[in-house]
Formats: structure tokens, sequence, C-alpha cells
């Protein structure tokens, strides 16, 4: 589904990220772990085409994507859930979500994502003519979620879901994040709470430095005492 | 000494004065609020606006509301030309730079026009009927002055609809906030750039033509003030937000006239700097001004 080549991420003389290769198959759900400052956010910001990307390569579905604009990566069928959520404060929930189907022209397919989001989002359906800058983190985020889910997406990219959650939302969150993997939807998860990621995801790459420094099946990573001692804390 | 008329008067004249504030203010925060551009050339097209008006009413005999739509319309397409050329060359340089260049095109628009029809004002004549004055109880106003406020709230009521209700009016009001985030939503920058541009161009005519019919004359740099005290509106009620402009419009209209029409006559020569003094004393208590977001809900 997509293929990141050796790429080389820069915001004027410091390297984010420095060669990383990375896969993500079809309907494969994988996650990259590793500490504040290793890449992460900046990988996905270069798939996503809005990071200055000084060299590599990125292929979507056979094709080279690198130096194409956010909007034709989107029309690939890429959706990006950032960090930090973004949700547009000054918009209605409802309106955000419409935004995540801006490129779509089929109202009726629309309104059903739309019915889909609200069903599992309850929250969402309560406050939907509710300015998003007025809802909690945790209704934020599911915002987010259910606003990247509403381009019908063929790669969803989830960056930091649980970051600063309470348990009860996160459980929620990750339970959605593992329906819609059941689903078919390809996910390339990006989350600081390691040892959740792992536990759901099929393949794991961790990042130091902007390099990447293992990567395998997450079954295995849960129990390579290198990650479960800088990881889990185990 | 200040009778019931007179106050009637002035309010009348506010109204009057902030409505051609707000409709210049709107295309000033739409491309701010997108790109961070403070752009100066935006009076320019206002006379631009007016020169055209101006044409259209003196060498033709079309419907007078046709000089207006008119200069409406190739403006809009203008303020597209300028962007394409001047600043979508810049897209994501720092903003000093992008005011420098705004500078420049103001600076260039307002030369040839020096260089082509000179510096000489012109007289801006309508035809008698549009200036005749009604008088309802005691407060006289003219036609023009009903068409411009008139013409002012249908345009901005328009402007508003498309804003709300449609999937680019969305957009535009998702990028304003977070340009990023909208980009990841797949939403197109050039495209509602290119449509803020249009609007906000179209507008700026729109208030040329009626600047230009109030105070009966063009020249070539009388987009200049207009065009600051637009800006200085736009900040006050919130720069990047629409409902802010139209807000700052008014009051500074309101605020400019009463300045005038209630102090002494000697304070009159200080309206301008009133004005500038005003835009101080409202971002000491809101320094986002009225309507603005605050800075973490920009970030």
């Amino acid at each position: 589904m997509v293929r990141v080549e050796g790429l080389t991420v820069a915001y004027g003389g410091i390297e984010a990220v420095r060669g990383v290769s990375l896969e993500v198959a079809e309907g494969e759900l994988v996650t990259l772990i590793g500490n504040n400052g290793a890449g992460k956010t900046s990988t996905l910001m270069a798939i996503s085409g809005v990071a200055p990307i000084r060299s590599g390569r990125i292929v979507i579905d056979g094709e080279e994507t690198t130096k194409l604009p956010p909007h034709a990566i989107v029309a690939r069928g890429v959706a990006h859930c950032p960090e930090g959520r973004l949700v547009f404060g000054r918009l209605t929930v409802q309106e955000n979500l419409r935004l995540g189907a801006y490129q779509r022209k089929d109202s009726a397919g629309v309104k059903q994502d739309l019915d889909r989001v609200y069903a599992l989002f309850p929250r969402l359906l309560e406050r939907r003519t509710q300015l998003a800058g007025t809802l909690s983190g945790g209704e934020q985020q599911m915002l987010a979620i259910g606003r990247a889910l509403m381009s019908r997406p063929r790669l969803l990219m989830l960056d930091e879901p649980s970051l600063g959650l309470a348990p009860l939302i996160v459980q929620r969150i990750f339970s959605v994040i593992q329906q819609l993997h059941e689903e078919g939807v390809t996910i390339l998860l990006v989350e600081q709470n390691a040892h959740l990621a792992l536990t759901l995801a099929d393949r794991a790459y961790v990042l130091e430095t902007g390099e990447v420094r293992l990567a395998g099946p997450a079954k295995q990573m849960i129990d390579n005492p290198e990650v479960r001692k800088a990881y889990l804390s185990q | 000494m200040f009778t019931p008329t007179y106050v009637a008067q002035q309010i009348i004249n506010g109204v009057n004065l902030g409505s051609m504030y707000a409709l210049i203010a709107i295309g000033l925060t739409m491309v701010y609020g997108l790109l961070r551009l403070i752009n100066f050339a935006h009076g320019d097209l206002l006379m631009l606006g007016a020169y055209l008006g101006l044409l259209l009413v003196s060498a033709t005999f079309m419907p007078l509301i046709l000089t207006l739509f008119i200069p409406m319309l190739v403006i809009g397409f203008l303020g597209i030309l300028v962007e394409r050329l001047a600043y979508r060359p810049l897209r994501g340089a720092p903003e000093v730079t992008m005011l420098i260049t705004s500078l420049a095109v103001s600076s260039i628009i307002e030369n040839s026009m020096v260089m082509t029809v000179t510096a000489q004002p012109r007289a801006f004549n309508l035809p008698a009927g549009v200036n005749r004055l009604h008088t309802v109880a005691g407060v006289s106003f003219s036609t023009l002055d009903a068409l411009t406020v008139g013409l002012s709230v249908a345009l901005m009521a328009a402007l508003t609809l498309y804003v709300r209700n449609t999937r680019t009016g969305i957009a535009m009001r998702a990028a304003a906030e977070n340009l990023r985030a909208a980009r990841l939503m797949g939403i197109d920058i050039n495209r509602v750039v290119m449509v803020a541009f249009f609007l906000g161009s179209m507008l700026a005519a729109a208030a040329g033509w009626l600047w230009a019919a109030k105070y009966s004359t063009v020249e070539p740099f009388m987009g200049f003030l207009p065009g600051l005290k637009a800006f200085v509106a736009a900040v006050i009620g919130g720069i990047g937000v629409i409902p802010g402009a139209v807000l700052g419009g008014y009051l500074l209209g309101f605020a400019e006239i009463f300045f005038v029409g209630f102090l002494p006559p000697a304070f009159s020569g200080y309206r301008d700097a009133f004005v500038f003094a005003l835009l101080l004393l409202i971002l000491l208590i809101r320094p986002n001004g009225i309507l603005g977001a605050s800075t973490e809900e920009r970030a």
C-alpha cells in the first residue's frame, strides 16, 4: 500500500528523519514507536506531503508520490489524523466531519459514513452543532479520528491518538482502531503507549533519533529485551 | 445642542462610512487569514474599481447598476491575477517578504495609473437622481447613501451565506484557522486562496465605486487611506475572522464620524490620528481583536 525508501526530512539544517525505510501492506496494522523526537510524526507528515523531504522516495500503490501536494495524496486514499488533533475549533462538529469528506462527490456515501461515525462516537452526535473548540480533549480526539474516517480512507495514519486522554477513552478509541483493522482498513499508527500499540499491531518499527533501529512482528517486539527495557519500562 | 435629529444624522453617516470600511476589510481579513499576508495592494484594487466605474459611467449609457457590477467582476479577476503573479511564487516565504512584495505591487499599480491617466483627480459624477436628498423626520440622506448601505449589507449577507454553507466556504474558514490541518483534509489551498482573492477584490471594487461616488472624485492614490483604515478595522475586529472585519468596519466608521461630529471642530483635523489611537487602545485590552482567536487556538 505504502512504501517509504531512504526518507530524509530536514527542517532547515536539522534532520528529523534520516534514511528511514518502511512499508505497510494492504490491510496491515503497523505501528511506529520511539521516544519524542525520534522522527515518527515527521515520517507521517512526509507521507502526507506536508514535510520538507530532502531525499528518498514515497510510493503509494506502486506510484511515486514524493513530490505531490497533500490534496493529491488524500485523493489516493490516505487519511491523516495528526498529533494534537488539530480539529477546527471555530467550526461545528458536523462541519469538521464534512471537511474530512472534502474531496468526495458521493453525497449518499458521505451521509452513510457520517451516520457510521456518529454510531462509533455517540458523543459527537449529541454535540454535532457545537463548535469543536468547546469539546473536551477526549471528544476532540474522537472528532479527529471521525474526521479522518470521513474520507473513507484505504490508509489511515493515526498520530498519538491516546495522548493526554483518560484510560477509559483510550480504551474506547483503541477498540475503534481494532474494529477498523478488522474491517480491512490499512493503518499506520504512531503511539507513545508502546505496550498498547504492540498488542494491537501486526508489525512494528522502532525509531531512534530519526533512524529505524528495529523492525519486525509486533509480538516479537513485546518479548525483545531491548524494547522491553527502553519502551515498555519492564 | 445635540438634537435627536443631529444624532440620528451622525448615526446615518456612521453606518455609511462603516459599510465601506467593512466591505474593504473583508478582503484584507480573508487574505490575511489564509496567507498571513497584509495586502497593501488591496486599496489599489479599490482605486482601479473606481476608475473602471468612472469609465463606464462617463463613456457608456449602460444602466447604473452595470457600471458597478462590471468593475466588481473585472477587479475580482484582477485580484486572482495579482495573487497568481506576485504572491503565489512566495508561498511559504517569511511574512516580511510578502509584506514588502505587496507594497511593491501597490506602488506598481499606483504609478502605472499616474503614468497612464495622470495624478490629476477626476470628477466622478453620477446622474442627478442618485444624489437626490430625501428627508425623513428631519434626517436627510441621499439615494446614494441608501444604495451604499443596502448594497453593502446585501453583499456581506451573500458572502456570509457563501462562507457558512458552501463546501469551499467551509474549507476557507478551516484553512484560515489551521492551514496545515486543512491541507491534510485534502483541501487544495491554492484554489481556496484564489476564491478569497476573487471575492475580496470584488468587494473592494464595490467599495471603490461607492467611495468615488460619495466624494465625487477619483485619483490614483485614493485607495491608500481607505485600505489602511480597513486594515485597522480588520485588526480591531480580530484579523482572519470575517464577522470581525464587519464589526471592526462599522465600529471604526461610527467612531470616526462621532469623533468629528460630537467634539469641538478644532479636533476634527485629528480624525485619522484618532483612528490609530483607537486601534492601540483596543489592542492593549484585546491583543487579538474583539472576535479574534486567542494565540493558543491558532497554533
